[in-house]
């Protein structure tokens, strides 16, 4: 039996800067309650909305991205329905019908699968442009226990992206895969920052070929949409195979318990009175913005990216690696626009810095944990022009510029080691066994003659071939005499 | 008769220092004094001490020599469905009672930014819906020209304020005839401006689409000083036009040989004879002096009331949710969430509003939005090209109610009587142009005013052909008593 998934993704623009109608913040995280609000926000009788422009640039932005068919002018349009948090107990929304205007009609998504690096998409239906309700705080036991529940506006009018796909998407694994390369595509796109607390909620809807949808709500994180679709599609399975009917109903996923649970049976239609609100005026969406809107996709359009780092020769695994952290892409690029051999660049950003980052525990989503693009670029210099070998980069470099970023180039270099010949010399006499040994044919003494003279080294950078190539020679001439 | 000074004219002989504006306060706080009791104008009123205060404020500003803005010294009464920061606002409600908002209206600021002097808030039909004044939570308004009759609705506080002399100016609110219906009923002057010459911002709404804040006065010449103050684009207010500040109040008399009026055979028949009777008096007196007649039909007319209503309805419907006893404490409090909303809801809300409430729900429902909202927006668009056509060529002379002020209680029973009040004054609600309403005459003792349309932004023109009118029939600053 088939899946067939369709999802239903809010992000916020919280990147905006300002809430979707007025100028508080669009990023609330780390306020006091009931403090980023104003009597816009708040619903308070007699305010009036005033759309924010930069949240419609951003979102034009995003349609375009998605290959949107997007309109000459956008109408905002009211949707009611009564809850705690919704302060009017209607949302300013759109809606394709009642003389609504949605910002995106009939896009697509293209994302990767990049452990098989296979291009997958799913059609757009439309992106609507609304606010986000407030939030409700139940304290004491959750929802179900609590004897009283804490309202927070901060959040309340802040700017959200509802991205509604057709029902394109074949199993919990692509569905996961499609979020994250969407929230990827609007971090590049400056839309979204999707690390943010509570930023994104996908709701999904999933049935078997044949079967009833079921909606599955509360979705917070990606992990999760394949978590909650994978356990969903069991449930429904189960249901099929002793020969039961599914029903359509909505359920609701609890994360911790890892379970869908029922929510609502969804017998009619709800009933929203859609209508055009009347405080705002259609939106026009102008050439200008568009094409404006255009160049920022353009340049910053994730498929192109990778496309232009994989024509650079890069291992597609080191590609996806730079792409899917912002701050490394950034750096790449910059590093190859300074010079930097594009290929070895990619490795030690792509994997060297960014494992030693990990293991560091630091955060790889903030540039200023990354060292500058220069010291890259010398770096990847001083491999290539042989000056040090990439062991000792990757092995005492990385490691100290992944904990002290802005260390300048010569603290974390090591001494270039001087006098092997010397050393070579010492080894050649003391290791009287292993001489011996390479000298009757066994060849792979050579190895640990090697080992032994890069530990009288120690600390100090030296490339092993240069030390094998001296050993050869010196082995050479003590055979010949 | 008995006439006040008009409020232009005080303020100029404020500057002249002709009249003291301290004697001037303890004139109009007399009178309220003398009339309240029986007229029941004021939901609430500032105390008078600070009243006296401000006016002492500004003839020591005058006599210093310092400059003072264009309502220096006037005493303004402000409807209570727009929001002040210094006096709670209710819309009528028991719902908002009490509520101080946390912010001025536009409108208000742009009041005290001039030196007006803000005396009270007027009572009004609940979030003005009525046309009568008896619906509102806080007692009806009794019309100072005859206590037992009505001073129209909604805005029939600032009427009665203005008719008694409890102010020299007022702010009203005009939805569907709401500022002009109670003009005609109290020998007064409304002018309903273009929609988005004045800022909504700070107005509790009703119907959003068709309503603006209107300058209330009596003289033609003190609304169109009110209207320059409060007029002009407001960053606030989306629907707001970005034009200039009008400038009307500077107007002269129009030639009555270079004016136009369209009599239109909707616009004109079908109101009392009394009415008929003064109506034709004054037209065949302005042709008489020079006016040029034109007789014209407007069809859609008789579709306009209902198109009308169901608008308003919808629109009030939606904007009237967020009233849940939650933001907006109720006394008392019950159970659950819903029972809490319920109960607010059926307590806080009067007959007129849940009807009003019920059938705007209806009439936006699924399967029925067609049918009723769409189909009024339509409806409302031929109106609105009909009446563009018409006010390109003339301006449109029309009655202002059908009937005299009834008595009170006298409509209640029969809501289709009721809302047949407004046949002459939703046209130009409908179709967004202003409308001017002046006193014509009196029939036994009760006041009969008349009706001037013109183009969008044509407010000039009324003021124009009012102050003509005013010059031939000497009705300016008529009071009560």
């Amino acid at each position: 039996m088939k899946a067939i998934i369709g999802l239903e993704i809010h992000v916020q623009i919280s990147e905006a800067g300002s809430k979707l109608f007025c100028n508080c913040k669009a990023d609330y995280r780390g306020m006091p309650p009931n403090t980023n609000v104003c009597p816009v926000c708040l619903g308070l009788p007699g305010a009036l909305p005033v759309v924010s422009r930069r949240s419609v640039e951003l979102a034009l932005t995003a349609a375009l991205a998605l290959k949107c068919k997007v309109p000459k002018f956008i109408v905002f349009t009211r949707k009611h329905y009564f809850y705690p948090d919704l302060p009017k107990n209607y949302q300013i929304s759109m809606f394709e019908r009642a003389g609504g205007v949605p910002i995106c009609r009939d896009g697509v998504v293209e994302y990767l699968d990049p452990s098989t690096w296979e291009w997958k998409s799913c059609r757009i239906r439309r992106i609507n442009i609304e606010e986000d309700p407030g939030r409700t705080v139940y304290e004491e036991g959750g929802v179900t226990r609590s004897p009283y529940a804490l309202v927070d506006y901060n959040r309340s009018g802040v700017p959200l992206l509802e991205i509604v796909t057709e029902p394109d998407i074949e199993s919990p694994r692509d569905a996961r895969l499609l979020v994250e390369y969407l929230l990827l595509t609007l971090e590049y796109l400056g839309v979204t920052n999707p690390r943010l607390e509570g930023v994104f909620r996908v709701d999904a809807n999933i049935s078997l070929e044949g079967g009833e949808r079921v909606e599955v709500k509360n979705i917070g994180s990606t992990l999760d949409v394949e978590r909650a679709l994978s356990y969903e599609l069991l449930r429904q399975r189960k249901i099929r195979e002793a020969g039961g009917v599914v029903e359509r109903e909505t359920r609701h996923w609890d994360p911790a318990r890892g379970v869908t649970l029922p929510l609502r049976h969804k017998e009619f239609e709800e009933e929203y009175l859609y209508f055009p609100d009347p405080d705002l005026p259609p939106v026009a969406i102008t050439e200008e913005m568009v094409e404006s809107a255009l160049k920022v996709v353009r340049s910053r359009d994730l498929k192109l990216l990778i496309e232009e780092i994989l024509k650079l020769g890069v291992q597609r695994d080191h590609a996806w690696s730079l792409v899917s952290t912002k701050p490394a892409l950034e750096l790449y690029r910059r590093v190859v626009e300074l010079g930097g051999e594009p290929q070895l660049a990619a490795r030690i950003i792509a994997v060297d810095l960014k494992g030693e980052l990990k293991e560091l525990g630091r955060d790889i989503h903030n540039p200023l944990n990354w060292p500058p693009a220069e010291t890259i670029v010398e770096l990847v210099k001083l491999v290539v022009g042989n000056v040090y070998p990439y062991d000792t980069i990757k092995g005492l470099v990385i490691p100290k510029l992944a904990s002290n970023p802005q260390a300048k180039l010569e603290e974390v270099l090591p001494e270039r080691a001087t006098g092997v010949e010397a050393v070579v010399e010492e080894v050649l006499r003391e290791e009287v066994k292993a001489v011996r040994d390479y000298l009757q044919g066994k060849t792979q003494a050579l190895n640990y003659l090697v080992g032994s003279v890069i530990r009288r080294i120690g600390k100090k950078a030296v490339d092993p071939r240069v030390i094998r190539e001296l050993l050869e020679k010196r082995l050479r001439e003590l055979a010949g005499s | 008769m008995r006439k006040l000074k008009e409020a232009w004219e005080l303020v100029r002989d404020f500057r002249d220092g002709v009249e003291d504006p301290v004697e001037h306060a303890y004139k109009v706080l007399e009178a309220i004094e003398r009339w309240e009791g029986r007229v029941n104008a004021f939901i609430s009123l500032e105390s008078p001490e600070l009243v006296v205060e401000e006016a002492e404020r500004v003839a020591k500003s005058i006599k210093s020599g310092e400059r003072v803005g264009r309502l220096a010294g006037l005493i303004v009464s402000v409807k209570d469905n727009i929001c002040t920061s210094f006096l709670p606002t209710t819309a009528g409600s028991r719902m908002l009672d009490p509520y101080i908002p946390p912010y001025n209206a536009t409108v208000v600021e742009r009041i005290l930014a001039e030196d007006g002097i803000v005396v009270g808030k007027t009572n009004l039909d609940e979030f003005a819906m009525g046309s009568t004044t008896e619906l509102s939570a806080f007692g009806p308004t009794r019309n100072p020209w005859d206590l037992e009759r009505v001073p129209g609705g909604s805005s029939g506080g600032s009427a009665a304020s203005l008719a008694y002399g409890g102010s020299d100016l007022s702010l009203g609110s005009d939805t569907g005839g709401s500022a002009r219906l109670p003009a005609a009923y109290t020998a007064t002057v409304g002018l309903k401006p273009t929609y988005g010459l004045v800022s909504r911002y700070g107005l509790i709404p009703y119907g959003n689409s068709l309503e603006q804040i209107s300058p209330m006065a009596r003289s033609v010449r003190d609304v169109a000083l009110l209207l320059d103050v409060i007029g002009g684009w407001d960053p606030l207010d989306a629907t707001s036009l970005k034009v200039d500040r009008p400038s009307t109040f500077t107007v002269e008399a129009a030639d009555p040989r270079r004016v136009t009026l369209c009599i239109v055979r909707e616009l004109v028949e079908g109101a009392e004879e009394a009415i008929e009777k003064a109506f034709w008096a004054l037209i065949k007196r302005l042709e008489s002096e020079g006016v040029e007649l034109v007789e014209e039909r407007l069809p859609v007319a008789s579709r306009a009331l209902p198109a009308y209503y169901t608008i308003a309805f919808a629109e009030a419907a939606s904007n009237l949710a967020r009233y849940d006893g939650v933001l907006y404490p109720m006394k008392g409090r019950s159970g659950s969430w819903e029972e809490h909303v319920g109960e607010a809801r059926v307590r806080g809300f009067g007959r007129e509003v849940k009807k009003r409430i019920l059938m705007g729900v209806y009439a936006l429902s699924e399967g029925y939005r067609d049918e009723y909202y769409i189909a009024a927006t339509k409806i409302r668009r031929v109106v609105r090209d009909e009446m563009l056509k018409l006010t390109r060529r003339c301006i449109v002379a029309s009655q202002a109610s059908p009937i005299l002020p009834p008595r009170l209680g006298e409509r209640l029973d029969d809501p289709l009587k009721l809302y047949a009040m407004d046949v002459y004054t939703v046209i130009a609600n409908l179709a967004g142009i202003p409308a001017l309403v002046q006193p014509v005459g009196f029939h036994d003792g009760l006041p009969i005013g008349v009706q001037w349309m013109a183009g969008p932004l044509e407010e000039g023109k009324l003021v124009s052909l009012g102050l003509l009118v005013e010059e031939l029939t000497g009705l300016r600053g008529v009071v009560a008593g």
